[in-house]
């Protein structure tokens, strides 16, 4: 029995001393290969770098997807405005306006949209307590964040209306925030942008305009302003840009989409491996002529409607220089030809223009027409006119400078970033224009894009916009 | 030199031709194709089989060489048990084996035992005086008896229990088989019982004093004593307290699959099998007792996969997809299939299994702690035989064919239908309008008089599969061997030269100690696999292209990507498929135990497990299958590897305590499992020639993954059984997983059994004699789980994909990796299972009836968020409590038991209800729509489906009041909207029925597989794969559509889908985009496949001597040969996927040979 004793005590020596080293024995490496805590995120000049790079490039994915602020809002709010055609069943939806609740571009934008906001704000957060880095450049930093914050809840308020507002990264805060009113999105998006002003300085941080100086601020700024009809703000922010000197408009119509264009205020390069911007690569088929007309083997997947070509005055250079034709076999379709490259070329030519000064000239002549001051209002819209290769507009009473100017943003903002959709809504033009282009198809309530179903699901505090 | 050694095992001697070489020459010639060679055993075997034999006063050495030359039988003995035996006379006539063995042996203290084709001689239980063992062995003291219990090939049964009959004592054997009890009573009866044999009485007699006695334990033939693999051990279903179903090699080698999972359908009382394609190699899905975990919503829950051990070792990949890197490349073979891809069990050969346990309740699966909540599955793989080298040549082949192929319409009906929409749209086509070429390209463009049967051409074709597998075995009483080499080529059934080749290794070694005191067991398994695919997005719809459509491929074979201005990407099935993916596993299983006994009853042991399966994936698109206005070439490149590491110490001991036996294991245990994953992609090639290599690719970006996984644990099990009629099962783990934060990290789990075999009681037995087992059983238990991913309990960043996430202003980008949650710990299961087994006539008819309830807690899983908290999920554990209760019954009968004829039936059926216990704070959660407390959580919600309109010829669905809408609102029904719950997928019950009829050589299995259950219909296929009336083929069953007013139709209007300004044809299109999540879409998918049958013939000896095999055996086995449903159309096992490549119908026909 003794003998029997001893094994066993040697055996339970063993256990016991397995068990005592049980918590070694499940040690894991303190992070995985490739992630690091957030905690060394912030610990760490050239980490916080990375952390809002990864901000900027969450905006332009990848031109196969495009992202939330690049291209998704050009394809589909050409679609469901009066910009964009499609003989593809995956655009028919938007093209019709009978977007349902279960859209899978409906709810990859909404997605998309809050996982960059929830960068936007762990890095706010991050940044605010970071020691390793200069107060300059935290209030640097915060400033570009906050501009590109207030883009975003810019761009949801005016496709969904209120939309929940998160400025943290608690998911038990941010998980059960309801829609806010679009008032109160527009108080964050200008209390935005006014700490943005205060932080940032004329110069950019950046070789080229990649990220926001003071004028982005103020430029967009002065888009909110002129969405909220506070005309004396709008303007003068407009004005601000304007009268900056550090931007001028290209005379060169080719031009104004380039890398290093003097008229962009704002310019995400495009550097993708593939293809270059996401709307050359949607917009543009594949094609063996180098100049208009495009010969291709296929229809482009989103030509221009009719609608908008009639648009454009005679001679208006703009339908030579910025829309082309592409030549299908003896059938001739027109595309948006802003952007130039299919493909990527390197070095880079083309970059996203996020903000350029021709908007703000048009800015400034809306504001300055709402407020009655139709001669100074004409000259900045002659100045678009004049680049275009017209002459001065005639039109003399508020409501037809006011119109004029309508119509200038028309031609000279085409699918771009869904300026002519938000212009048609926050003008109330929208029922009678595309009552007119989409007759038997549209309807007022189709105005607001639906809150994905998924979201209503997920967080029974949202209430859907009306008639989905 | 190998096949010498063989023929003279040193301790025994083998009687054989003289001519061992020159037979293994003939057998060599025989079995040129083969690669091994082995000794032949001339032999045949007849039970007919007599002898002729005259001598006198022969020794019986000379005797058994006489029967041997002429019946070709084996003997098998001790030298030194012939030692003291004397010479014989005999005269023998035609006298069968068995009498004459009889006479030969008739004075002689020798007992003999024949066994397949060898004859083992031992020593007789009391030898009047056997010298020979007083010498060898020590003298007993004059008051203890002293045994050996041996089985009847005399290899010594240690831990075998003994029990002194109506007395409170007893004593267990030691690794020789050998004990000692003192102060016996003269005319003692001794019980011994070992695990799977028949227990025997001894009676002492007054000899045993003073000389040592034998005691031969027969194997049992009652299936309740059949060994069955259990938890780090093993058990028989006669004292087993927990809920185990074994499928055995018998079962698994009759059926010609390729994954064992499949040849597990139908088989096992609660266990769910759902195949995800028909594509070879494709991923099977398991559950064990319904669901326990909560997902988002019914069909996103994650899938509760149960734990895979093989040999001891958990296997690496566990079921997880291996071509997860590299899915959405994979898209078109499964892209509508869940959890669909390729399955890693494909990589082990069903031919080399032995046997699969399923572990489904607490006492089965407590021990494994954590690991064990899901189930466990515990696969064993073959192991060598004692006895004379045999060799075992299977090879088969034979072809498959969908099991349920869908016709589509032709050119004619599809156009008509065609016709049909745009009259409803009330559209006229102008073929001028270069927007109505582009819109209606079937009607305008193509050519109305072409056709083509694309259905037929994908997934009509016919494909052939072939299977060799060679297997060589044998060695003697101490060491054991074998190894198998299996080839399988599965080829699929769509157009290309796609096939799935597997080459597998199996070795097993075993070793014993000559004192039997060291046992040391190898096994290891390698497998090559190569399955050449394509990567395709959707080959599968090519089913739906219009029959019309021009030709895809130019007379080069080049494809078309142009006919007449309209663009054929979208069509472009033929192109795609020349996008290759491959997919290279390489397996490798190796276990190895070592056990040494240090005393009787006590022994140690160490299992060692190293699983690894590396992948190899490559996928590629050249410019040449792509439409040129998007063509761009990529090739990726993806290599991957699931490792793990086991090491298990543990203790045994066993001890009998006069009734009582008593069980102890003690062990512990190490796994360390990693898994990563490299993927590099390249793009902008040059040229199609160079996507081989990376090298050649313009651009470059590579992204990897690794995961680990630490797991350590101690576990206890306590084994008590009282006189063979009571059952203590207690069973404990102490875990530790590295899914946790700090302070989470360990948990413990446990359980206890008992049982009671009523049968065993004298007044039950007196009343009930006919009732020959009877035994009542339970347990409770918990488990937990950690099935998490790693890290979730800390915030990280991680670096952003290069390829798309280019460098920001020369920084290189990073993006928060996960929400995290760093209080998260083990979800609990709390497991109650109760059974009654019944044995009748003498078990010939069996019954097993089981209860069991399972309430998982604390859940934890990836809870859903909105995405306005910037991430789609949270780890979190929450208090839902989710019960899964059911009732299990199987039985196995054998119904005709005759010398030449014999018919056995097994049937079992389960049902499980699955029932939402409890949900604080449901109404408020994202899962507010999806369950309901109280309810099933497979209870799916939606619309409730009213039927189409007479008037309008448009779906209507019920509102949440109780009107009627086509459109009706996706908010729930309870907030005003229309969502309500609609139907409850989760199968009544499921289960099989097997019959087998066997007379003399021939052999007919015929195994029914059934399953009621309601899912996803026909019509939920066909609309998922667009609205009727668009450009979509659609089966040509599908002809009860509305045509005109007062029509009562199933299905609603045909609609172009082109409305343009028409308010009806948008209006029909509206109405059926809800009709995939309404209750119209729902159906009886209930079935009874005939899943296997399996014919056999085994050819008569006599033919087969001459040319020296053992035995040959022709068969014929066919899978999912026959279906009875009233499913529409597609297969009712792949509910609703209708446009995917269908489940095989596959027969094979082959030839199995023993040398």
């Amino acid at each position: 029995m003794l003998y029997i004793n001893k094994k066993m005590l040697a055996i339970l020596a063993f256990f016991s001393l397995l068990a005592v080293s049980c918590k070694k024995l499940i040690e894991i490496p303190p992070n995985p290969p490739n992630q690091i805590p957030a905690s060394q995120v912030f610990a760490d000049s050239a980490d916080i770098m990375s952390a809002v790079a990864g901000v900027y490039a969450n905006m332009k994915v990848s031109a196969y997807n495009p992202s939330f602020v690049s291209g998704s809002i050009t394809f589909n709010t050409g679609l469901t405005g009066d910009e964009l055609n499609s003989s593809s069943t995956s655009y028919r939806n938007f093209l019709q306006n009978a977007i349902t609740v279960d859209d899978g571009t409906i709810q990859g934008m909404w997605k998309n949209a809050y996982s960059d906001i929830y960068q936007i704000n762990a890095c706010l957060e991050g940044i605010a307590g970071a020691t390793v880095i200069s107060v300059p450049l935290k209030q640097q930093l915060r400033g570009e964040l906050k501009v590109i914050r207030a883009l975003y809840y810019f761009n949801l308020v005016n496709l969904w209306g209120g939309v929940p507002l998160v400025t943290g990264i608690d998911y038990t805060i941010n998980a059960s925030l309801p829609r806010a009113a679009v008032d109160s999105a527009y108080a964050l998006i200008k209390s935005d942008l006014a700490d943005a002003r205060s932080a940032l300085s004329p110069n950019y941080p950046s070789l080229i305009k990649a990220r926001p100086n003071l004028y982005t601020a103020e430029a967009l700024s002065a888009k909110v302003y002129l969405y909220r009809q506070q005309w004396d703000s709008a303007a003068y922010m407009a004005g601000q840009v304007i009268q900056s000197g550090k931007y001028s408009l290209e005379q060169d119509l080719n031009s104004v989409f380039l890398h290093g264009s003097s008229e962009a205020i704002w310019q995400l390069p495009a550097n993708s491996t593939s293809y270059q911007t996401a709307e050359g690569a949607s917009f543009i088929p594949y094609t063996s002529s180098t100049v208009p007309p495009l010969i291709s083997y296929t229809a482009p997947s989103l030509p221009l409607l009719n609608s908008l070509l009639g648009a454009f005055e005679p001679g208006d250079q703009r339908k030579s220089d910025w829309v082309a034709i592409v030549k299908v076999n003896a059938t001739n379709y027109n595309i948006a030809y802003k952007y130039k490259n299919r493909t990527a070329v390197a070095p880079t030519t083309e970059d996203y223009m996020m903000l350029r000064l021709g908007e703000q000239y048009l800015i400034l002549a809306e504001a300055l027409a709402q407020q009655n001051q139709l001669s100074d209002a004409l000259t900045n819209l002659d100045q678009v006119r004049a680049r275009a290769g017209l002459t001065g507009s005639n039109a003399v009473s508020q409501s037809d400078v006011l119109s004029a100017i309508m119509h200038e943003r028309q031609t000279e903002l085409f699918c771009e970033a869904g300026n002519r959709w938000y212009d048609l809504k926050r003008t109330g033009a929208i029922d009678n224009v595309l009552g007119t282009e989409k007759p038997g198809l549209w309807k007022p309530s189709a105005a607001l894009y639906p809150i994905p179903l998924q979201e209503i699901i997920n967080n029974n505090l949202l209430i859907q916009n009306p008639e989905y | 030199m190998q096949i010498k050694a063989l023929c003279n095992p040193p301790s025994y001697v083998l009687l054989r031709r003289k001519d061992c070489l020159t037979k293994t020459l003939l057998v060599m010639k025989l079995t040129i194709f083969l690669l091994l060679a082995v000794m032949l055993q001339a032999s045949a075997r007849t039970n007919a089989q007599t002898v002729t034999y005259t001598g006198k006063s022969v020794p019986l050495t000379a005797v058994f060489s006489a029967i041997k030359e002429q019946t070709g039988y084996l003997f098998f003995y001790r030298k030194e048990d012939l030692a003291g035996t004397g010479r014989v006379t005999l005269q023998l006539r035609n006298v069968p084996l068995q009498a004459a063995l009889e006479q030969a042996l008739a004075d002689q203290p020798l007992n003999f035992a024949i066994q397949g084709n060898t004859v083992f001689i031992t020593l007789k239980p009391s030898p009047p005086s056997p010298p020979q063992l007083t010498s060898t062995e020590s003298i007993p003291p004059p008051s203890g008896i002293h045994g050996r219990v041996m089985d009847s090939l005399g290899n010594p049964l240690g831990g075998a229990s003994v029990a002194v009959k109506g007395k409170k004592r007893g004593t267990t054997t030691d690794a020789r088989g050998d004990f000692e009890l003192k102060d016996i009573d003269e005319n003692a009866v001794l019980v011994i019982s070992y695990t799977g044999y028949t227990s025997k009485e001894y009676k002492v007699k007054n000899s045993d004093n003073t000389n040592k006695f034998f005691v031969i334990m027969s194997r049992s033939n009652s299936p309740l004593d059949e060994v069955q693999v259990v938890a780090y051990g093993t058990n028989t279903r006669r004292f087993n307290v927990g809920s185990v179903s074994t499928v055995t090699s018998e079962d698994i080698q009759k059926q010609p699959v390729t994954n064992v999972l499949l040849a597990l359908q139908g088989r096992v009382t609660g266990l769910d099998i759902t195949p995800t394609s028909g594509t070879p190699g494709s991923s099977v899905q398991v559950q064990i007792r319904g669901q326990n975990t909560l997902g988002s919503t019914p069909s996103s829950s994650p899938f509760d996969q149960p734990l895979f051990i093989v040999d001891g070792v958990p296997f690496a990949p566990q079921n997880n997809s291996l071509n997860a890197a590299l899915m959405n490349n994979l898209g078109g073979l499964n892209s509508n299939v869940p959890n669909s891809g390729f399955s890693p069990l494909n990589s082990i050969n069903p031919a080399d299994i032995e046997s699969v346990s399923v572990l489904k309740d607490a006492d089965a699966t407590s021990i494994y702690g954590s690991q064990g909540a899901n189930g466990v599955i515990v696969i064993t793989t073959k192991k060598g035989k004692a006895g004379a080298t045999s060799l075992n040549v299977r090879v088969n082949t034979g072809p498959n064919k969908a099991t349920r192929q869908l016709q589509m319409l032709n050119t004619p009906q599809y156009l008509q239908m065609r016709r049909d929409a745009l009259q409803n749209d009330g559209l006229v086509l102008d073929p001028t309008n270069a927007d109505d070429s582009m819109y209606f390209p079937d009607l305008v463009v193509f050519d109305s008089t072409r056709y083509h049967n694309f259905a037929r051409q994908f997934f009509g074709g016919t494909s052939n599969s072939t299977d060799v597998h060679a297997s060589l075995s044998g060695g003697s009483q101490s060491t054991t061997f074998i190894v198998s080499a299996g080839y399988t080529k599965s080829v699929y059934d769509f157009p290309g030269n796609f096939a799935d080749n597997r080459q597998t290794l199996h070795t097993g070694l075993h070793h014993s100690s000559m004192d039997h005191r060291l046992n040391i067991d190898f096994g290891s398994d390698f497998s090559y696999d190569h399955n050449n695919t394509s990567s395709a997005p959707s080959v599968a719809q090519a089913m739906l292209l219009a029959p019309n459509m021009p030709d895809l491929l130019d007379p080069e074979g080049k494809p078309v990507w142009n006919y007449k201005g309209i663009n054929l990407s979208g069509y472009q099935m033929l192109a795609y498929l020349k996008q290759p993916f491959s997919l290279q596993s390489y397996n490798l299983n190796n276990s190895l135990r070592i056990a040494y006994q240090l005393a009787t009853g006590l022994s140690i042991s160490a299992g060692l497990g190293y699983s690894l399966l590396n992948t190899k994936q490559y996928s590629a698109s050249p410019i040449s299958t792509q439409d040129p206005n998007n063509a761009y070439s990529t090739a990726t490149f993806d290599r991957g590897d699931f490792q793990t590491i086991n090491i298990e110490p543990q203790v045994d001991y066993k001890r009998t305590f006069g009734k009582g036996v008593l069980s102890v294991l003690v062990g512990g245990t190490y796994k360390k499992s990693t898994s990563s994953d490299m993927q590099v992609m390249g793009s902008g090639y040059t040229d199609d020639a160079f996507l081989g290599s990376i090298e050649g690719a313009a651009s470059i970006t590579a992204n990897d993954n690794s995961s680990i996984y630490k797991y350590a644990g101690v576990y206890g099990r306590l084994g008590y059984i009282y006189d063979r009629k009571y059952i203590v099962s207690l069973s404990g783990r102490r875990d530790g997983s590295s899914n946790f934060g700090p302070g989470r990290q360990f948990g413990s789990f446990g359980s206890a059994g008992l049982g009671w075999i009523f049968s065993e009681e004298k007044a039950f037995r007196k009343a009930l004699p006919s009732i020959s087992y009877a035994k009542i059983s339970g347990n409770y238990g918990t488990n937990g789980s950690d099935g998490v991913a790693p890290y979730q309990f800390q915030p990280f960043w991680r670096i952003s994909n290069m390829y798309s996430y280019p460098l920001f202003d020369g920084t290189r980008p990073y993006q928060p990796a996960n929400l995290y949650n760093p209080s998260y710990g083990w979800a609990s299961k709390h497991a109650l299972n109760v059974a009654l087994d019944l044995g009748f006539l003498h078990d010939r008819l069996l019954l097993n009836i089981t209860g069991y309830r399972n309430r998982t807690g604390n859940q934890l899983t990836s809870y859903t968020l909105p995405s306005q908290a910037g991430f789609p999920s949270v780890v979190q554990n929450f208090s839902a409590k989710l019960q899964d209760a059911g009732l299990e019954v199987s039985i196995t009968s054998v119904n005709v038991k005759t010398k030449n004829f014999r018919w056995s039936t097994s049937f079992n059926i389960s049902g499980n209800r699955n029932k939402l216990l409890a949900f604080p704070g449901l109404a408020t959660s994202p899962y507010a729509s999806t369950y309901t407390i109280g309810k099933p959580i497979t209870l799916t919600s939606g619309f409730r489906y009213k039927g189409v309109n007479d008037t309008t010829g448009i779906f209507e669905y019920y509102t949440g009041k109780g009107g009627v809408t086509s459109t009706p609102s996706y908010q729930q029904a309870s907030k005003g909207g229309d969502i309500q719950p609609i139907v409850d997928v989760q199968p009544k019950y499921f289960g099989g029925l097997g019959n087998t009829i066997s007379y003399k050589g021939l052999s007919l299995t015929l195994f029914f597989q059934f399953s009621k259950q309601i899912g996803h219909n026909y019509l939920f296929g066909v609309y998922s794969g667009g609205t009727p009336g668009g450009m979509n083929n659609l089966p040509v069953e599908l002809t009860d559509y509305w045509k005109k007013p007062g029509d009562k139709a199933t299905l609603q209007r045909l609609t172009t889908g082109y409305y343009g300004q028409n308010t009806l044809g948008r209006a029909a299109t509206r109405a059926a985009s809800y009709f995939g999540s309404s209750s119209g879409s729902y159906g009886d998918a209930s079935y009874i496949r005939l899943k296997n049958l399996s014919l056999s013939y085994t050819l008569p000896d006599s033919y087969l001597k001459k040319v020296g095999i053992k035995s040959c055996n022709i068969y014929v086995n066919a899978q999912n040969l026959l279906t009875f449903t009233g499913y529409k159309f597609g297969d009712p096992e792949m509910k609703g996927i209708l446009y995917t490549i269908p489940l095989q119908r596959t027969v094979t026909g082959g030839l199995s040979f023993d040398f």
